[in-house]
């Protein structure tokens, strides 16, 4: 025979099999184990133990299935804000475009004393809705003083036509 | 044709095809359904903290897992060391460990990848620390029938042999040492190695063959001259 065959070969490494370590070694092993993982354990600064524990911790909960729940809820949120931001902003233009004309109006008490005497038809000049008197009294006595302006011009001319 | 012959006939076939199809059908489920893990409830405990499950492990794994590093370092002492090293690495990774391959195959992975990595440091300053070939070996009939045929074998005494085969393999790559002990040491399938290696089962056979002419040119030596 020139060389080992493949065969050989594979019968020859099989026999390393029976290479075995020292008797009660496997028995040992394990004891030999626990005694090194509590020297490392000992060795251990407090922080680390405690970073390790909460790492474990963590792990445990399984944290990255939960990564998609605040990812979600965020999202949620943020499309409540947008809309109620818009909820709330179309009223406001609606009604700043009905405060925004002039209205030209007459007090209640000056409409008994309108006559044909008087030529000049005192009228106000009013940019804020009528109020209640409850309302007008709680605000004189808080807002600055009021100027009221005569929106026509003062004319002695009669206003007939023939 | 009659068809009052043509109709039994018609239901024997579709009853062989109706047997056939669900034999197949059998088939094709046992072969789809996932193995079951036999590690996979001492997986399980060790992952919720049981200590006791993981000592279980230990027990179970680590005769194998020694022959795998003993035969990759020929060395008993830094054997020892790896296999404390490589337990307490699977301990601490263990609850990371998702059950995408069995247990076996995982720890194996441990073992072969942190042996590879301590070689590399090693380098090729060490000496061989072999352990006692157990004295079965001579009721071993593949022994027997190898003293029996071939006379290098039959002229060298049993550590020389040890030895020799010792310094062959270690002359080897360390990768293709990986995949010799695997297969022919351990009696791995090629599939299996391949899962642990994470390489195709091509590259597998590709080592293994040509780890074997190599295998074949160191022992030559030993061919030609058994004793030393």
């Amino acid at each position: 025979m020139d060389e080992f065959n493949d065969s050989e070969i594979a019968r020859l490494l099989r026999l390393k099999r029976y290479e075995q370590p020292p008797l009660g070694y496997f028995e040992n092993f394990l004891h030999e184990f626990h005694r090194r993982q509590r020297d490392e354990l000992l060795r251990q600064p407090l922080w680390r133990i405690c970073l390790e524990r909460a790492h474990n911790f963590m792990l445990q909960l399984n944290v990255r299935s939960l990564t998609s729940y605040p990812a979600a809820v965020t999202a949620v949120l943020l499309c409540a804000a947008i809309i109620s931001l818009k909820i709330y902003q179309q009223p406001e233009t609606a009604r700043v475009a009905l405060q925004s004309p002039p209205t030209i109006s007459v007090p209640a008490s000056a409409e008994g004393e309108w006559n044909l005497a008087s030529p000049v038809a005192t009228q106000i000049l009013r940019t804020q809705p009528v109020r209640s008197f409850h309302e007008s009294a709680q605000t004189h006595r808080a807002a600055p003083p009021r100027y009221v302006l005569d929106s026509v011009p003062v004319s002695y001319e009669p206003t007939f036509r023939f | 044709m009659n068809p009052s012959v043509a109709l039994p006939a018609r239901r024997i076939s579709d009853l062989l095809s109706s047997g056939l199809e669900a034999r197949a059908k059998s088939k094709r489920n046992a072969m789809d359904q996932p193995r079951t893990d036999p590690d996979q409830e001492l997986v399980k405990r060790t992952q919720s903290g049981d200590a006791a499950a993981f000592d279980e492990l230990v027990i179970k794994y680590t005769p194998r897992l020694y022959g795998l590093v003993y035969n990759m370092t020929s060395n008993h002492e830094d054997t020892n060391d790896l296999l404390q090293d490589i337990f307490a690495k699977a301990y601490k990774a263990i609850r990371g460990f998702r059950g995408k391959s069995s247990f076996y195959t995982w720890i194996h992975s441990i073992a072969v990848n942190m042996t590879l990595n301590f070689l590399k440091k090693r380098g090729r300053r060490f000496q061989l620390s072999l352990d006692d070939v157990d004295a079965s070996i001579q009721n071993d009939k593949e022994f027997l029938e190898l003293t029996a045929t071939s006379s290098p074998v039959r002229e060298a005494d049993l550590s020389e042999l040890q030895r020799r085969l010792n310094e062959a393999m270690m002359k080897l790559s360390d990768e293709h040492r990986a995949v010799v002990t695997m297969f022919h040491i351990q009696g791995m399938p090629h599939a299996e190695i391949s899962k642990i290696l994470r390489v195709s089962e091509g590259t597998v056979r590709s080592r293994l063959f040509y780890a074997n002419r190599q295998l074949q040119n160191y022992l030559d030596e030993f061919r030609k001259n058994p004793v030393s």
